[in-house]
């Protein structure tokens, strides 16, 4: 598998440091789950962390902190909770472990699955399935929209995406995506915006339109 | 005993805390121990410059002690190096911490870790993590100590940026752009190396 189309370096980093919103360090762990350029570079700039750890200089740890600690590692790891989802390969084993909502028709051949995060997120993520030749319009955001292609691809002005493929979209992006012959195009996206809930199926019907 | 008391490892080079590491896989206690006063008051001092409290911090250190406790047999020292995946847990309890706003005295055994056990393919090409931390000292050292600092800095949330300002002397406007300077240098640097 080729992979063409990478996060940012700037998301790389975020996500190496922590700082990335749940939505999006999903939508990061799915791509660099097949791609060993982003991995290794945030396996790098991970060490590059150590680094900066090992460079702090200390904190005095209250008195019993090491008794406290001794007294618990008997203490068994509370076991993972929650079923697996597997009916869509492609997907980081800790987000297999959300809830999956229903797929649900938002025009025609193309379906949403919510995923529902453990924690709030600016960001909402959902899986989008559209049959071959499908054009979407590019719905307007206000903020990023990430794409990682997980089977079947796509194409717009920026290129071909399969498997592994990660799109950016901002409110400057006017794409014009079209599903490729073949298979089904299934992709997680993590979508920033000011949507509410309540009007979000609503709205997102608006945007796909099959020509 | 105090965590005063505790020796920390005599000499903290990769090597030394992987085997620390192991023998904690071996159910260890005084490697289990000296692992603590080496790492526990560093990643105590990370948690506070992260905007975590005082307390707050003391707790998460010790948490992320435990999960080396749990985990250390799957630590694999070839792949990994032992401060990188020490780092990685203190990171990621920080998330949860962080995002969860738990407050000081509330911790528990709820930390769900397996939520961050991200999947990595192995690496284009085959070096193990000694090779990679060799390389990617040498690339540090390459950089000047601004752009060494702005990358050391940017592992803090985007609050920070005001700190690295302050620090540097630069404009806060400035700041991002630096970051991603250091960042493109560090990566040809790098990519250089193999």
């Amino acid at each position: 598998m080729t992979i063409r189309h990478h996060p940012s370096d700037d998301m790389l980093q975020a996500y190496a440091a922590g700082t990335l919103d749940e939505g999006q360090r999903i939508a990061v762990a799915t791509h660099m789950r097949t791609c060993a350029r982003c991995s290794g570079w945030v396996s790098a700039l991970e060490q590059v962390g150590a680094c900066m750890l090992e460079r702090l200089p200390p904190t005095a740890m209250s008195m019993d902190a090491l008794d406290r600690v001794l007294g618990r590692l008997s203490a068994l790891p509370p076991p993972p909770a929650g079923a697996i989802f597997d009916d869509v390969p492609g997907l980081p084993a800790f987000v297999r472990r959300y809830r999956f909502g229903q797929w649900t028709w938002v025009g025609p051949g193309v379906h949403l699955r919510p995923i529902e995060l453990p924690v709030d997120s600016p960001t909402r993520v959902f899986l989008l399935k559209a049959v071959p030749g499908t054009r979407m319009l590019q719905h307007s955001h206000t903020d990023l929209e990430l794409t990682c292609v997980l089977s079947g691809a796509f194409r717009h002005q920026g290129g071909y995406f399969g498997p592994g493929d990660f799109d950016l979209g901002d409110e400057d992006v006017e794409h014009q995506p079209l599903v490729e012959p073949g298979e089904d195009c299934i992709c997680l996206v993590a979508m920033q915006g000011k949507l509410r809930l309540s009007g979000l199926l609503g709205r997102l019907m608006q945007p796909f339109v099959r020509l | 005993m105090s965590a005063m008391a505790v020796e920390p490892p005599s000499a903290t080079d990769a090597e030394s805390l992987s085997r620390l590491i192991a023998a904690v896989a071996r159910q260890d206690r005084d490697a289990f121990a000296a692992l603590f006063g080496y790492f526990a008051p560093r990643v105590k001092t990370f948690l506070i410059r992260s905007g975590v409290n005082e307390s707050g911090a003391d707790e998460l250190a010790q948490e992320t002690l435990l999960v080396v406790w749990r985990k250390a047999a799957q630590f694999d020292p070839v792949t990994t190096g032992a401060t990188a995946w020490i780092f990685t847990i203190a990171r990621n309890l920080r998330i949860d911490a962080l995002r969860r706003e738990r407050r000081a005295g509330t911790l528990d055994a709820s930390f769900d870790l397996e939520a961050f056990a991200d999947e990595r393919p192995p690496p284009d090409n085959a070096i193990d993590a000694a090779q990679s931390q060799e390389r990617l000292s040498a690339a540090l050292a390459q950089l000047n100590e601004d752009q060494a600092r702005v990358i050391e800095l940017s592992f803090f949330e985007d609050k920070a940026h005001g700190e690295i300002a302050r620090l540097l002397q630069i404009p806060l406007g400035t700041v991002k752009s630096r970051v991603r300077l250091a960042m493109s240098r560090l990566r040809s640097l790098l990519d250089e190396a193999r």
